[in-house]
């Protein structure tokens, strides 16, 4: 191989030297930071829970996604908490004759709404309330998961004891169909306020027919024949938003 | 120059107290440093900048946008960062995860977001500890978090809130380089109460007191105000004793 001197004269006028530079010019563009920035985000990024990135596909946002996996009222601690009481109610309703179960499910839905959004409950709200993810859209969110968490427990207490079944059909189901409503209208529609609207006047549309047929107010809360109905309402909505979700080329935008 | 935040009477109340009053404020591009006593309305001035609160009177123009609008808002929510005086945080979440979140809510584009965190954990020297977990970094470390979150979205307008409150020496001098190079792009409001910050990072500074300003001007023109003034260790604090001084004769 020719020896090649290091010379500026030389390097100035050898071919192959020139080449060499061109080279090593070619390499130092190379941006580093850029590269070791790439590399560093791969390598801290952890894999998200599995139920977090469900949420993130059904939600089409990875924002609400997380924002839902922060609910203070949905930690594992608090699910677990919910579920041991709700055992214990089943366990004593029986031997006691009173239905514990049913009584406590609205305080366990009530709390678990509760710690669910605001400030004092969420440690890093004031942050959060001056980000572009609407606020209202998390809350609706974070309500529809509680309430899904609350009627699947209703479900499974109704298993053993038949006093959770008239509270799990009559109040737990509708609240978490309407509130499955709400999302799929507000995510349809892109606003907030249209979602409640449209919840709001379905569940009075639902409550007024039902009455109109039957001749009693309550039956919309009291008949197991609606039950059915609500679960495949439910399923409806999710998949509508699903959908809509779907249906777009950009990213959610929320008012 | 073109002015990035406009405030006009701008008054803000809680209950009857009022800690905001009509206050008037024109800032653009550099670092604008907010002083004052504790109770002065510093941070409710911020918090109000950074649409965290509503004025209960006057208007606001946040970078060109209306706030009162709410896709106005929205659009400047987008391009603001904001470190508030208590950095609330999720104990579980790792120092990335925790960024990443909001990353997530500014709306910052999926395929930049990892990217982008990354850059604003390496700009505030917490590197190392990316994939600690909050419950376990110290004080100082949080505070560095909270700005990486404000500053994942290249914002063009960062609001800090005692920003440099339990950083050591060093980080400090790391840290007023990081807002002197925002300034040099961008807007950045920062309240504290330890002049010897608006001496090395601002451009412009102001001094709150009782709710209003009751200065406004260059860290040399306030530097001035303390000549012949007896307390304070150094110019800047004898023009801050002197301004305090004079607004509360």
């Amino acid at each position: 191989m020719r020896e090649h001197p290091d010379t500026a004269a030389h390097i100035a006028t050898c071919d192959d030297c020139q080449a060499c530079a061109a080279l090593d010019r070619a390499a130092l563009d190379v941006d580093l930071e850029k590269a070791w920035t790439g590399v560093a985000a791969e390598a801290w990024a952890g894999r998200r829970p599995w139920p977090e990135r469900m949420a993130a596909r059904l939600l089409g946002s990875p924002a609400l996604a997380r924002a839902l996996a922060t609910t203070p009222s949905l930690f594992l601690s608090w699910i677990l908490a919910s579920s041991a009481v709700f055992l214990a109610g089943v366990l004593v309703t029986p031997v006691s004759g009173e239905p514990w179960a049913a009584l406590i499910a609205p305080a366990l839905a009530g709390a678990g709404i509760a710690y669910a959004y605001g400030p004092g409950v969420d440690p890093a709200f004031e942050i959060m309330r001056t980000t572009a993810t609407s606020g209202r859209m998390i809350l609706l969110a974070r309500a529809l998961a509680v309430f899904a968490l609350n009627a699947a427990l209703g479900l499974v207490a109704s298993l053993f004891t038949a006093a959770t079944v008239g509270l799990t059909v009559g109040w737990l189901l509708p609240m978490t169909t309407v509130s499955a409503l709400a999302l799929a209208a507000a995510t349809l529609t892109r606003s907030t306020n249209a979602g409640v609207l449209v919840a709001l006047c379905a569940w009075g549309m639902v409550v007024s027919v039902s009455a109109a047929r039957v001749r009693d107010l309550d039956a919309t809360v009291t008949t197991g024949a609606l039950m059915p109905f609500y679960a495949v309402a439910t399923a409806v909505f999710v998949a509508l938003v699903l959908y809509s979700i779907n249906a777009q080329w950009e990213e959610p935008v929320w008012r | 120059m073109e002015m990035n935040v406009r405030a006009a009477e701008v008054t803000r109340r809680f209950g009857r107290t009022e800690v905001l009053k009509n206050v008037n404020l024109s800032v653009g591009r550099g670092v604008f440093g907010l002083l004052g006593p504790n109770g002065a309305g510093k941070t409710t001035l911020l918090r109000t900048l950074a649409t965290a609160i509503e004025p209960s009177t006057g208007s606001l123009s946040l970078l060109g946008f209306d706030p009162k609008d709410p896709g106005e808002r929205r659009a400047f929510r987008r391009r603001l960062g904001y470190l508030p005086q208590t950095l609330g945080y999720y104990p579980n979440f790792t120092v990335f995860e925790f960024v990443e979140y909001f990353a997530l809510l500014k709306e910052v584009p999926n395929k930049d977001v990892k990217p982008a965190v990354a850059r604003a954990i390496e700009r505030v020297g917490l590197g190392d500890r990316a994939k600690s977990k909050m419950k376990t970094l110290s004080g100082g470390m949080i505070r560095r978090v909270g700005i990486a979150q404000a500053i994942v979205n290249e914002p063009e307008l960062l609001l800090l809130d005692e920003p440099t409150a339990g950083l050591d020496p060093e980080q400090r001098v790391l840290f007023r380089s990081l807002i002197r190079d925002f300034g040099e792009r961008d807007t950045v409001v920062v309240s504290t109460h330890l002049v010897e910050d608006v001496g090395a990072a601002c451009t412009e500074v102001a001094l709150m007191d009782g709710g209003g300003i009751v200065f406004r001007g260059t860290p040399e023109d306030l530097k001035a105000r303390g000549e012949g003034h007896a307390i304070g260790d150094s110019p800047l604090e004898r023009g801050y004793g002197a301004v305090l001084a004079g607004a509360r004769s």
